[in-house]
């Protein structure tokens, strides 16, 4: 049901444009007796003595029918013949109506002189007797107030319990939505001129739509897809976002049918079949325009994982030359509504490749663009602290505006790790500032092996932190691996901590009460640094215990190590 | 999120517990009547609790005090093959609109389902008809195949929609592709640093990499450069396959594990797609310790899996999750064919090896070789320990069917079919052998395969008899905690289908060389 204000809206905006047709049709019973000479209809019905106004709309119709036809209600209510119930001049009237309806059936025969006399052929099959006779019938007729036709009253009509006001009511709504078409139809028309170019016949000026008329044609189809929805049901049109939208008008959906028997097909919600039609024709016409971005917007709020939309914005992105920096704000808010996303994350990535050339060679503009990426990034972040997407994003962005150097996002690092040592993401991008810096970062350089750019006063310091983050957690694995990994970027022996690793593993092999590993890890790193040292028997000593005891289920790995062993490196 | 803590056991728990255990063993029986299922044989590995909110969810489906189903003597489930079969049709028919944000990975659907129900048993050529008339609607005339009609090619949904036709079978379904189209949007998706974009203007990570080799194999297809590609120089020694390791090799990180692109964070999913990417360049044998760390690789694989649920996480201090047990379980084989074959030192070639295998090792020279390390004798990493969190953790055990991540979180078709992949790999063991020119294909490997098979060892085929060959048998050493009816079929390592439909689709290409 609509708002009742609207409804009153309407009824205004029809007055004035079609006032005839409401006035003359606000019954059911005019409607339906439309058809029946004027004569007749205007006649008023007997009036109803005793009967209350009826509430539903049987009740009404049956009380309609009972004017119309007085004998019938006669005949019933005395029972028997005919002739034992009425009167004769009651007869004879019951007679006239019945002629006159089966007459006013053929219309063609009722009227008009070149068929008079089918008119009298049809009388004398109806009585017997010639125009004459005819004439009588309709004398009788239109002097007893017998209506010709008469809405038969069905026994259970459709809505019959539904109380007249409300049946009422929905008339109007009838009404109301045939002056919306009328004018809705109107200004398709004017619409489809002014893309003509053609001039009104008036002025001679050009046709022009202005915004407001389209924004009214929006609202009024909106109100007619409610009263469509209301009076009808749903689902009976395709009344939707876009259909609705006379900016479409000028595109014919490509709706996609599935293939007999297509498998794990989506029942589509009907917002997102439309908006994909639409997409469908827009790209297949590789049009790009705002109202593109806009449906691609509509479209992404629906489903952020459609790659392909994704490309067409972008592509309408740089066709139209939009601000990047606008683009980028936009998106901030679908990236934290959609934090599970990498769709977002590529785009993003595409908008920095275009932004990038612009911007390159001022050194404060590039000191605020990243600035202001890594606030996103922060505050994305701080809802999935581990979101793979948005960390690989910031390791390009890093390396696209060369910001190893830049202060604040090792400082940014530092905090995260601080905050949850054990968010390995962070340890990681870590890494990826310290060994890939290009300063001195060998070009090429595994991760996993020595390079000998990196200067000394890097390696002391990682190690350091690494060591200091691995006493807050020993057995966190992410500090141990970034431990190990720096030691080889920087050509160590693993030896050089072997006395800190030394500090979490206590009385190995020396008996279940005496041996304390506080740090699995610890004594893997151990196992190597023994093994790099030649002390074969310990590095054997040290992975038999992880396998037996501290790390069972990796013992067929530890076993694996252990015979690694007899290999010599 | 959730912070994975893990903890070695606690010296003074576990020394009283050990302590309690020996008192056990020397007093008698009657303690042990304090065990809930005393007739259960679980190694206390997998009951004994570290704090941790996921390992509280799995304790009680590892203890068999909770889930539906009965348990074997190992306190192990079986594997309720008819709910999750039922499933796994469901995810096939029509999906409500809720699933709106599958509208660009539809493909997937049919592969996770086909191959989930084809490891479970089932026959999917009934499928046939509607995979080809899905299939066909999803084809771009440009090449490759999109997330749906009208959508743009993608290497990820072209990999799945590739499998899928394989799966089914089928001359009819073999030709739902148009190859010349595909082999000229590969080589629009190549680029010039060797790695391959997803979709033309798409991001570039080691998917591309892995799903383009596994679509130019199964396919056929020649490995020549269109001028129109990106990495097009001129130079006629470069092909699609240039600079594919190297890429590989650049995603290694400090960790050993594998990260999405270079730069990035060491992953289990992108560790599968590099290591069964160089198994498609060369013999894993030589590929891999070419071109990576392999005893890094080796000990960052093995901690993924943690005590006492018995799974894989995907990376460091993160959660297990039912899917790892393929991305990170899947791995295993290829590395044992790696530890274990003697590769010869002439490259014959791997599944889709560039005409000339030594251009592609020119650009880097590769620091690290197979320095002799020794063989994996028995199993790397704990079958026990995942087939135990499989069967007892990820199966959704209600009416509704399906595998799943953990407790606690709903079954789906990603999952089903990933954990049954690792559930499949874990029950058996693969081989690799490589044949000497003149040999015949291996009687094993032919007598396993299906009938439809028969085309592949039919007509000769020179490339084929070079190449290394994969033999699978069930693993049979150790204690084996599941019953021999939930031993689920085999698929190939590398392709992620069973080994007949690999040689099905490839014999068939390989008969009609050029488009």
């Amino acid at each position: 049901m609509p708002p009742k204000g609207k409804a009153a809206n309407k009824t205004k905006a029809s007055e004035t444009t079609k006032p005839t047709q409401t006035t003359t049709t606000t019954t059911a019973a005019a409607s339906s007796s439309r058809t029946t000479p004027p004569t007749t209809t205007t006649k008023p019905p007997p009036p109803p003595t005793t009967t209350p106004t009826p509430e539903t709309v049987l009740a009404r119709s049956e009380a309609r029918y009972a004017a119309a036809r007085p004998h019938d209600a006669l005949l019933r209510q005395k029972g028997g013949s005919l002739s034992a119930a009425l009167s004769h001049p009651e007869q004879t009237a019951w007679l006239a109506a019945r002629i006159a309806s089966r007459i006013a059936a053929r219309p063609a025969l009722s009227s008009g002189s070149s068929t008079a006399a089918g008119a009298g052929a049809v009388g004398k099959v109806a009585c017997g007797g010639g125009v004459k006779t005819l004439r009588e019938v309709w004398k009788i007729v239109n002097e007893g107030g017998l209506g010709l036709r008469v809405a038969r009253v069905r026994k259970s009509p459709p809505g019959g319990e539904v109380g007249v006001r409300e049946f009422e009511a929905k008339w109007e709504r009838k009404v109301v939505l045939g002056c919306l078409e009328v004018e809705s139809r109107c200004f398709r028309t004017r619409w489809e001129r002014e893309r003509r170019g053609e001039v009104e016949e008036l002025t001679g000026e050009l046709v022009v739509v202005t915004e407001q008329e389209a924004f009214e044609e929006t609202r009024r189809r909106k109100e007619m897809a409610a009263l469509r929805k209301e009076l009808y049901g749903g689902g009976v049109g395709k009344e939707g976002k876009l259909a609705m939208d006379p900016e479409w008008d000028d595109v014919e959906p490509v709706v996609l049918e599935e293939p007999e028997g297509a498998l794990a097909a989506i029942s589509y919600s009907a917002d997102y079949a439309e908006a994909m039609a639409y997409l469908r024709a827009v790209m297949q016409a590789k049009e790009h325009s705002p109202r593109c971005l806009r449906l691609t917007e509509h479209i992404i709020g629906m489903n952020p994982a459609h790659y392909t939309v994704w490309l067409f914005r972008a592509a309408n992105v740089f066709a139209l030359k939009l601000p990047i920096p606008d683009e980028m704000a936009w998106l901030n808010g679908v990236a934290l509504e959609n934090l599970k996303n990498y769709q977002i994350w590529h785009h993003r990535h595409l908008l920095v490749e275009n932004y990038h050339p612009l911007i390159a060679a001022d050194p404060s503009a590039v000191a605020e663009f990243a600035a202001a990426e890594r606030s996103f990034l922060q505050k994305i972040l701080a809802e999935d602290t581990k979101n793979y997407h948005v960390w690989s994003y910031r390791s390009y962005l890093v390396g696209k505006f060369n910001l190893f150097n830049d202060g604040e996002e090792l400082a940014a690092i530092e905090a995260m790790i601080d905050d949850d040592v054990r968010n390995n993401s962070a340890w990681s991008h870590r890494f990826f500032l310290g060994f890939s810096n290009p300063d001195y970062a060998t070009p090429g350089s595994a991760a996993t092996e020595a390079d000998p750019g990196v200067p000394a006063v890097v390696i002391d310091r990682e190690v350091e932190y690494a060591r200091d983050k691995i006493r807050l957690a020993p057995q966190n694995q992410s500090g141990w691996n970034y431990l190990r990994g720096v030691l080889v970027k920087g050509g160590r022996k693993l030896a050089t901590v072997e006395e800190f690793a030394s500090g979490f593993v206590k009385g190995l092999g020396e008996g279940e009460e005496a041996e304390d590993v506080q740090s699995t890890h610890a004594l893997d790193l151990l196992a190597e640094i023994y093994a790099e040292k030649g002390d074969r028997e310990k590095a054997e000593l040290s992975l038999t215990r992880l396998g037996q005891k501290w790390d069972r289920i990796r013992v067929g790995y530890w076993e694996w190590r252990r015979k690694c062993l007899e290999v010599p490196a | 999120m959730p912070t994975q803590q893990r903890r070695p056991p606690s010296s003074a728990s576990s020394s009283s517990r050990a302590t309690r255990s020996r008192d056990i063993e020397q007093v008698d029986e009657e303690i042990v009547f304090d065990r809930i299922h005393p007739s259960f044989m679980i190694p206390d590995l997998f009951t004994q609790p570290p704090p941790d909110e996921t390992v509280e969810a799995c304790l009680p489906f590892l203890t068999g005090e909770d889930g539906e189903n009965e348990c074997n003597e190992h306190g192990v489930p079986g594997i309720d093959r008819a709910r999750h079969v039922r499933f796994l049709h469901q995810c096939l028919g029509k999906l409500p609109a809720r699933f709106v944000a599958a509208d660009a990975s539809r493909p997937w659907f049919l592969y996770w389902c086909l191959s989930a129900l084809t490891m479970l048993g089932e026959d999917v050529t009934s499928y046939r008809d509607s995979i080809i008339q899905t299939a066909r609607s999803m084809q771009n005339d440009t090449g490759g195949f999109g997330g749906g009609g009208r959508q743009l090619s993608h290497i990820a949904t072209t990999y799945a929609v590739v499998l899928s036709l394989a799966l089914v079978g089928g001359e009819e379904a073999y030709e739902v592709v148009d190859r010349k189209a595909m082999w000229r949007w590969l080589g629009s998706l190549k680029q010039p640093d060797g790695g391959f974009q997803v979709f033309v203007g798409g991001e570039q990570d080691i998917r591309g990499a892995y799903c383009a080799a596994v679509i130019i194999s199964l396919l056929r297809l020649p490995l020549d450069l269109a001028p129109e590609s990106p990495a097009y120089t001129g130079d006629s020694s470069a092909n699609l396959l240039t600079g594919v390791a190297q890429y590989v090799r650049r995603c290694q990180t400090f960790e050993g594990g594998i990260s999405g692109q270079p730069n990035a964070e060491a992953h289990g999913a992108y560790a599968f797609c590099a290591l069964a990417c160089l198994a498609l360049l060369d013999h894993p044998g030589r590929s891999i310790p070419s071109y990576l760390d392999v005893p890094r690789l080796i000990a960052w694989l093995s901690s993924r899996q943690y005590a006492p649920e018995g799974g894989f996480s995907g990376r460091t201090n993160k959660l297990v999750d039912g899917c790892y047990s393929h991305w990170v379980g899947g791995c295993f084989p290829l590395i044992e064919a790696c530890l274990n074959s003697n590769p010869s030192r002439s490259s014959s070639g791997g599944a889709v090896a560039a005409d000339d295998p030594t251009a592609t090792a020119t650009a880097t020279t590769p620091t690290i070789t197979k320095t002799s390390l020794p063989p994996a004798d028995e199993s790397l990493f704990s079958r026990e320990g995942l087939i135990r969190y499989i069967l007892c953790c990820c199966q959704d055990q209600t009416k509704r069917g399906g595998l799943r991540d953990k407790p606690g979180k709903m079954s789906d078709a990603y999952h089903s079919c990933y954990v049954l992949s690792g559930l499949s790999s874990a029950q058996h063991q693969w081989e690799l052998d490589e044949l000497e020119p003149d040999a015949q294909p291996d009687a094993a490997a032919a007598a396993a395969a299906e009938p439809n098979d028969a085309a592949a060892s039919a007509g000769p085929n020179k490339q084929a008899d070079l190449e290394a060959v994969w033999a699978v048998l069930p693993y049979l050493d150790g204690l084996q905690v599941f019953d021999n009816k939930d031993r689920v079929r085999p698929i190939h390592p590398v392709y992620a289908i069973p080994q007949p439909t690999v040689r099905a689709i490839q014999a068939y290409f390989a008969e009609r060389p050029g488009f």
